[in-house]
C-alpha cells in the first residue's frame, strides 16, 4: 500500500512537469517490463528491439537537447537519462538471466518512476534497489532524523557553497574574451567544487529524503577529490554512472580479460561514449579521461599528498569542458592559462567577479568546510548515532544557515543542479 | 527530552524571527518610501480626509498645512506607485480602523493595469500589517518572480542583504523613527523644470477594465458607508496625463455623482512655480509647492464637504500642536 501511495505521489510529481514526459517515461518503463516478462518467447528479437527502441529514445533527446533546434530542449523528458539507464540495467541483468523479472507491475514501475532520483540520479539497480524499495518499511525517528541531517547538508552545499560559487563562474564564462588566463585557472579550480557540491549535494538530498521513508540507496560519492589517480578518481566519482558504465560497456568490450592494449582500448572507449552521454562537446573530456585512466599505472607511489593534488588538478582542468559552450573555446580558454597568466590582475579584479569581500570569505570558509567533512567522512558518521536533541540542533542550524546564506530566491539567477541536464 | 527538544525549537525559531528581522530593510535612511504604509498604524484614528493613491498624493499635499489653515484632520496613505487594487485594499483596511468623511484618489493610477514592478510592490507591502486586505494585495501584485512565502518570511527575499548590512539596520533594528507627517513626505529640495520628456505615443488611450472595475468597487464601498469620494489628479508637468484619460475620467465622475478635480489645470490659480516648487524637474511638488497646493485644496475640500474645525476640539487640538512643532522643526 505504502509503495503504490509513494508510485502514486511520484507520477503527481512527475507529470507536474509535463504530460509528455509522462508518455515517454511510461513507455521506457512499461515497454521493458513486458519484454523482461515476455523475453522467453523471442528471447533475442525482444531483447534487441526493446534495447534499441529505448536507446534511440534517448539518443534523439540527447541530440535535441544539445543542439537545441526548434527550442525542442524544452520537451526533452525530466531525468530520461537516470531512468533509461536504469531500465536497459535492468532489460540487459533479465537477458543474462542474472535475476528473475519483476512480477509486480506496480514495484517495477515504482523502480522506474521513483521521483527523488529522476531529479539527479544516482541511477538505480534493480538488482540493488528491489531489496528497500519493496520490502515492509517503517518510518523510524532514527531515520526520520538521518535522513534530515543528510537533505539539510545536501541543501547547505547546494545553496551555500555551489551557489556562491556558480556566480564567478558564471561571470568568468560568459565572457571568454575578458576574462582568460588566470580567471579560467581560477575558474577551473573554482568549478570543481562548485560541481561536486551541486552533484553531490542533490544526492545527499536524494539519500536524505529516501532514508525518512526507509529507502537505503547507494552513495554515489565517496571523497572523489581525496583520490590519488584518475582510476581512483572514477572509483568514487558518480559512482552509480561509472558501475554503469563498467558493467554494461566496459566488460561486454573485453573489461580486463584481454591484452594489455586491448584493455586499455576498451577504458578509452567507455570513457568517450560516457563523454558522449553528457553531449558532443564532451567527447574530448571523455577521451583525456579515458586516456589518462587508460595509461595510469595500477601502484601509487608515496607522495599521497603529491598525487591528491595532481589528481585534483587533472580532473580541474578537465572540467573545462563542462564551463565552455563547445570544444574549440575550451581549448582555447585553457591554453591561454598559460600564455595569458596574470596573478595580479586576478587579485585586483577579484570582487569584480560577482561576489563582494564578506560573500568570497563566505566562498572560501564554506568550501573549506565542505572539504573537512570528506576528510573527516568516517568520523562524522558518528554524528548518526547522536542522542534526537543533538542531532535536532545540527539540522536546525545547516537550515538555518542555508536561508541566510544561501544563493537562491529573487535576485539570483534560478538555480537548477547542474547535472540534471544530463 | 521532550523538554530539550522543545527549548531548541523555540530557540531557533526566535533566531529565525530575529534574523528575519535583521535583513528586512528598515526604510529610515534609504528607500524610506517603504515606511510609510507603516506610520498610519500608530495614528490615532480621527481622520476626516483620507488621501489614497501613488507619490502624487505622499509628495504634493501637507496634511499638517491643511490642520494649521482650516483645522481638517486628514492623511494620506500612499506609497509609491500604489497600483490601484493596493488603494482599493489600502481603503478597505482604512475602514476597520476609522469611517472618514471623504476618501481622496489620485487617478494617476488608472494608468496601470497590471503590476509593475516587484521593487514598488515591496515598498507599499513590507511594512504593512497583516489582514485579508494584505493577503489579497500581495495576490494582486505579485509579478511572476515573487512568491508569496517571501512576503511571510522576508529572509526569504532579503537574505542576501546579510553580507551588506549598515549601521541603518543595527540602528533601527528595535525602534523606527516616523519619517512622515500624517503621511506626507517633505521634501525640501528644489530642482527647477527645464525640460520635460517628449509625450509617448500609446497603442490605446482607453483604461483598461479591470481597472474600472477596482473603481467601480471602490465607488460602492464609499457609497455604503456614506463617504464622499473625491478623485483628483494631482498637478505635474510632465506630459503623461493624456487628453483621452481625461475625458474617461470626466465621463465616470460624471456617471457616478463623483466630485473630479484636475489640479494640474488650476496650477496658476494655486500659484505653483515650476522653478522654485518642484524637488526632481516638474514631476513632484516640494515643500513650497505641497503648501501652497494644501491650502489650496483644504479650502475646497472645507468649503465642498462640511468638514469639522478641530482646531476647536482641545483633545483632538492638543495631539495637533505636537504634530505642528515637529512639522515647524522639520519645515525650517
Amino acid at each position: 500500500m505504502a509503495n503504490i501511495l509513494l508510485l502514486i505521489i511520484s507520477i503527481l510529481i512527475y507529470a507536474s512537469f509535463g504530460l509528455k514526459s509522462l508518455i515517454f517515461i511510461v513507455f521506457s518503463a512499461l515497454s521493458t517490463y513486458l519484454a523482461a516478462k515476455y523475453m522467453y518467447k523471442n528471447k533475442k528479437l525482444i531483447f534487441y528491439s526493446t534495447l534499441i527502441i529505448n536507446i534511440l529514445i534517448l539518443v534523439f533527446f540527447k541530440i535535441i537537447s544539445f543542439n537545441n533546434f526548434l527550442n525542442i530542449s524544452i520537451l526533452v523528458p525530466l531525468g530520461i537519462s537516470y531512468y533509461t539507464f536504469s531500465v536497459l540495467g535492468y532489460l540487459i541483468d533479465i537477458y543474462k538471466e542474472k535475476y528473475q523479472p519483476e512480477k509486480s507491475i506496480f514495484n517495477y514501475f515504482l523502480f522506474v518512476m521513483y521521483i527523488p532520483y529522476l531529479f539527479i540520479g544516482p541511477i538505480s539497480r534493480y538488482d540493488q534497489i528491489s531489496k528497500t524499495l519493496y520490502n515492509k518499511r517503517t518510518i523510524t525517528k532514527d531515520n526520520f532524523f538521518n535522513g534530515l541531517i543528510r537533505v539539510a547538508w545536501g541543501l547547505f552545499k547546494k545553496y551555500v557553497i555551489a551557489g556562491r560559487i556558480a556566480i564567478i563562474i558564471s561571470t568568468i564564462s560568459s565572457n571568454p574574451e575578458a576574462y582568460f588566463g588566470s580567471y579560467v585557472f581560477l575558474a577551473l579550480i573554482l568549478y570543481s567544487f562548485e560541481l561536486y557540491n551541486d552533484f553531490s549535494g542533490g544526492i545527499d538530498m536524494v539519500l536524505g529524503f529516501s532514508k525518512i521513508l526507509g529507502i537505503e540507496l547507494s552513495e554515489n560519492f565517496n571523497s572523489p577529490y581525496l583520490s590519488e589517480n584518475l582510476r581512483e578518481f572514477w572509483r568514487k566519482w558518480h559512482i552509480s554512472l561509472s558501475t554503469w558504465f563498467k558493467d554494461y560497456v566496459y566488460i561486454p568490450l573485453g573489461g580486463n580479460k584481454c591484452s594489455k592494449i586491448r584493455n586499455r582500448i576498451n577504458l578509452i572507449i567507455t570513457f568517450i561514449v560516457s563523454g558522449l552521454w553528457h553531449g558532443i562537446n564532451y567527447f574530448f573530456w571523455g577521451l583525456f579521461h579515458g586516456i589518462i585512466v587508460a595509461f595510469t599505472p595500477k601502484e601509487k607511489s608515496d607522495f599521497k599528498v603529491l598525487n591528491i593534488t595532481l589528481t585534483f588538478l587533472i580532473v580541474s582542468f578537465l572540467w573545462v569542458f563542462f564551463i565552455y559552450p563547445d570544444s574549440l573555446t575550451s581549448f582555447k580558454m585553457f591554453f591561454s592559462i598559460f600564455y595569458k597568466f596574470n596573478g595580479i590582475d586576478l587579485i585586483n579584479n577579484i570582487t569584480k567577479l560577482g561576489l563582494n569581500i564578506p560573500n568570497l570569505i563566505i566562498m572560501i570558509v564554506t568550501i573549506i568546510i565542505g572539504i573537512i567533512v570528506d576528510i573527516k567522512h568516517d568520523k562524522l558518521k558518528s554524528i548518526y548515532n547522536l542522542k534526537i536533541d543533538k542531532k535536532l540542533i545540527i539540522i536546525l542550524s545547516l537550515l538555518l544557515i542555508t536561508l541566510l546564506l544561501g544563493i537562491y530566491g529573487l535576485g539570483f539567477e534560478k538555480s537548477n543542479f547542474i547535472y540534471s541536464k544530463f | 527530552m521532550k523538554k530539550r527538544i522543545c527549548i531548541i525549537i523555540i530557540f531557533f525559531l526566535s533566531l529565525f524571527i530575529l534574523l528575519n528581522r535583521l535583513v528586512t530593510p528598515k526604510y529610515q535612511t534609504e528607500l524610506i518610501e517603504g515606511h510609510m504604509i507603516k506610520e498610519y498604524y500608530q495614528e490615532a484614528k480621527n481622520h476626516e480626509v483620507i488621501f489614497i493613491g501613488d507619490c502624487e498624493v505622499y509628495a504634493n499635499f501637507s496634511p499638517i498645512q491643511m490642520y494649521k489653515d482650516y483645522g481638517i484632520t486628514s492623511y494620506i496613505r500612499g506609497t509609491s506607485q500604489q497600483l490601484i487594487w493596493q488603494s482599493l485594499e489600502i481603503l478597505k483596511e482604512t475602514l476597520k480602523y476609522e469611517k472618514p468623511k471623504v476618501i481622496v484618489f489620485n487617478v494617476n493610477s488608472m494608468r496601470y493595469d497590471k503590476p509593475v514592478s516587484e521593487a514598488y510592490n515591496r515598498l507599499t507591502l513590507d511594512n504593512m500589517k497583516w489582514s485579508q486586505e494584505k493577503i489579497n494585495m500581495i495576490n494582486s501584485s505579485m509579478l511572476e518572480e515573487e512568491t508569496f512565502l517571501s512576503y511571510i518570511f522576508p529572509i526569504l527575499r532579503y537574505h542576501s542583504r546579510i553580507t551588506e548590512l549598515t549601521k541603518e539596520d543595527l540602528d533601527y533594528f528595535l525602534n523606527e523613527k516616523n519619517i512622515t507627517f500624517n503621511g506626507f513626505l517633505i521634501n525640501k529640495n528644489i530642482k527647477p523644470y527645464t525640460s520635460f520628456p517628449e509625450q509617448r505615443r500609446l497603442p490605446s488611450y482607453t483604461f483598461k477594465e479591470n481597472v474600472y472595475k477596482y473603481l467601480d468597487e471602490m465607488v460602492k464601498i464609499t457609497k455604503n458607508n456614506n463617504i464622499e469620494l473625491v478623485l483628483i489628479k494631482a498637478p505635474s508637468i510632465y506630459p503623461y496625463w493624456y487628453d483621452e484619460y481625461e475625458k474617461q475620467i470626466i465621463d465616470y465622475a460624471s456617471k457616478n455623482n463623483l466630485h473630479y478635480y484636475n489640479l494640474k489645470k488650476v496650477v496658476d490659480e494655486v500659484g505653483i512655480d515650476y522653478n522654485t516648487d518642484t524637488y526632481d524637474g516638474g514631476l513632484h511638488l516640494n515643500l513650497n509647492g505641497a503648501t501652497k497646493l494644501s491650502k489650496y485644496f483644504g479650502k475646497l475640500l472645507q468649503d465642498e464637504f462640511n468638514l469639522t474645525d478641530y482646531r476647536n476640539n482641545e483633545s483632538v487640538n492638543s495631539i495637533y500642536q505636537n504634530k505642528i512643532l515637529l512639522y515647524n522643526d522639520a519645515i525650517k
